[in-house]
């Protein structure tokens, strides 16, 4: 048989199959009807009189309860201030990481960066809870050395579910930057050096404008997660914090109105779409071919 | 402190940068670490500092029916998601990699788009599709979700693989007369094998670990683990959480060690 490579489908290619039946069932058609249920009064199934309307989303627009805009703001606002913060720690690690000489000291870090990745979210939760919380590690502590009196508010708050959210999506910034860091030449700083400029002046104009993709890439994935997260700002936030994710959760759990919760899946949705494919769009650059986060 | 022994000058610099680090993996080990002191801790409530070992909080654990079955449910539904996504995730990884197939890099950014997109809107989607369609809430509809989710692992760690190995020790097993059906049996499969397995080890505690996903697909009594731990948090904060936690944890320390010894750590820092 000729070693030629040929430009049409091998039969290999019918091995897609099954995951694109599973994607389109499970996943294309779902977000359709998500779509679909968001234009709809009720249940068009369940019950006959149901009618089109746009009015979960003039619901959201008027927002006359005060609350639905507030909820989009904050659940941005968690997520900016979360980006920033994972990349400003992401980022020493993710370099220090990268330029790590020792087989072993490098293999022990990147085991400290991924056995918090795959403990579970409920998890890494419930551990900040026990630092966070008025009678937990933190304020105990400060008491018992005497330096406060009452317990800092460290819980219930934006302070605590940033937090959280933090430590559970930093370790996304650190594998994302490795890799890119990882790639610039070292004998470019080097160079930069050698020519008179000081280590702080060697990484900020060299090192760090080369890695700013891999800034963004991170940056982004960071944004996507956090906009997305439920459990941490329902445990950490407990009342005074509500995310779109805790409101879409309420409008399934306790009120019932699924047209509404779709109406809101979809504004959530369309934020994280245009970040996905800005994030594709670097990947692409970067990698020269679809990155995989 | 005495000078480092090798002939450089103590480094001030050097030294901050290093410690500096030092901190922020103590700041993503540390909360890890304290659930132990929490699991053994016997105070009723969760405080600090411990006053003792103890392990009532495991024996609590093990013998509340409700942690119980969900934590078999889970351990079910887990493994039931590792095999389908293996065989989903693994053939589709092949076709993508050896199948000419066109509009590769748009199937590729696809297929991994779960892992980007809101999972609670990935469970809210199946919800509303599965209420919509009347068949409830299975446990099958349950799994699939599971599945899609780890679909996107097994596809990364596959990939990987598939584009680390040389083609040409396919080709040269064709040219010395080996039936397209042998070479994949004999040449392809044991290659991209660390790499599926390395899939199905993340599919398994994405599965169990999951939440969002499950979160308005499960059916009262049919509560998987982390829905169980996070309603029951909602309300009380015991020992019996932490010793929960530990589970979760050990499973997760044992699935690193596992990925290293399969495909090595360092294929995860890839783009």
């Amino acid at each position: 048989m000729p070693a030629v490579v040929s430009r049409r489908p091998s039969p290999i290619a019918w091995l897609i199959a099954p995951a694109l039946l599973l994607f389109i069932l499970f996943f294309v058609l779902p977000f359709a009807v998500m779509v679909a249920m968001s234009f709809f009064s009720s249940n068009p199934i369940g019950n006959p009189h149901a009618v089109v309307t746009t009015r979960h989303y003039q619901r959201f627009i008027e927002d006359n309860a005060g609350i639905f805009h507030d909820a989009l703001w904050e659940t941005l606002r968690i997520g900016l201030v979360t980006t920033v913060a994972s990349l400003l720690i992401g980022y020493p690690l993710a370099h220090w990481m990268a330029r790590m000489q020792s087989r072993l000291g490098h293999a022990l870090a990147l085991m400290a960066v991924i056995t918090p990745l795959l403990t579970g979210i409920v998890v890494r939760t419930f551990a900040w809870m026990t630092i966070l919380q008025d009678k937990g590690v933190i304020n105990t502590t400060l008491i018992s050395w005497g330096l406060i009196h009452k317990p800092l508010p460290l819980m219930y708050n934006e302070f605590g579910t940033v937090v959280a959210l933090v430590h559970i999506y930093v370790p996304f910034m650190v594998l994302t930057l490795i890799g890119v860091i990882g790639r610039i030449d070292e004998r470019f700083e080097q160079a930069a050096r050698s020519l008179g400029a000081g280590r702080l002046r060697a990484f900020a104009e060299v090192t760090l404008p080369l890695s700013l993709p891999g800034i963004l890439a991170g940056s982004l994935l960071v944004f996507a997660l956090s906009i997305s997260a439920y459990v941490t700002p329902s445990l950490m936030g407990g009342t005074n914090v509500l995310t779109l994710p805790m409101l879409i959760a309420q409008q399934v759990g306790t009120s019932f109105n699924p047209g509404f919760a779709g109406a809101l899946g979809v504004i959530l949705l369309a934020v994280s779409l245009v970040i996905v494919v800005a994030y594709n769009r670097i990947l692409t650059r970067l990698s020269g071919e679809q990155g995989l986060a | 402190m005495s000078m480092p022994p090798n002939k450089q000058p103590f480094d001030l610099g050097k030294a901050a940068y290093l410690g500096l680090n030092l901190l922020l993996l103590a700041f993503l080990l540390a909360p890890i670490a304290i659930v132990l002191v929490f699991a053994l801790n016997p105070t009723p409530y969760i405080s600090f500092p411990p006053v003792g070992v103890t392990l009532h909080w495991f024996d609590k654990f093990f013998e509340t029916a409700d942690f119980m079955r969900s934590l078999w449910l889970s351990l079910w539904i887990a493994a039931c998601v590792l095999v389908l996504s293996v065989v989903i995730g693994g053939a589709c990884a092949l076709a993508l990699a050896r199948g000419n197939l066109p509009g590769r890099a748009f199937l590729t950014a696809f297929f991994m788009s779960p892992l980007m997109l809101p999972a609670i809107l990935t469970g809210l989607a199946l919800f509303q599709s599965y209420l919509l369609s009347g068949i409830g809430r299975p446990l099958w509809g349950l799994i699939m979700a599971h599945t899609l989710i780890a679909v996107p692992y097994v596809l990364r760690t596959t990939l990987a693989v598939l584009h680390n190995f040389d083609r040409r020790i396919e080709e040269a097993a064709s040219v010395l007369g080996a039936s397209p059906a042998r070479v994949f049996f004999e040449v392809t499969l044991p290659l991209i094998q660390p790499g599926v397995f390395a899939g199905g080890v993340f599919a398994f505690i994405v599965s169990f670990d999951q939440f969002p996903v499950s979160l308005f697909l499960v059916v009262p009594k049919g509560e998987t683990l982390p829905v169980v731990l996070f309603n029951y948090m909602k309300f009380d904060l015991d020992g019996a959480i932490a010793a929960a936690s530990m589970v979760s944890i050990l499973l997760a320390l044992a699935v690193v060690l596992a990925l290293e010894r399969l495909i090595g750590l360092k294929a995860y820092v890839k783009l």
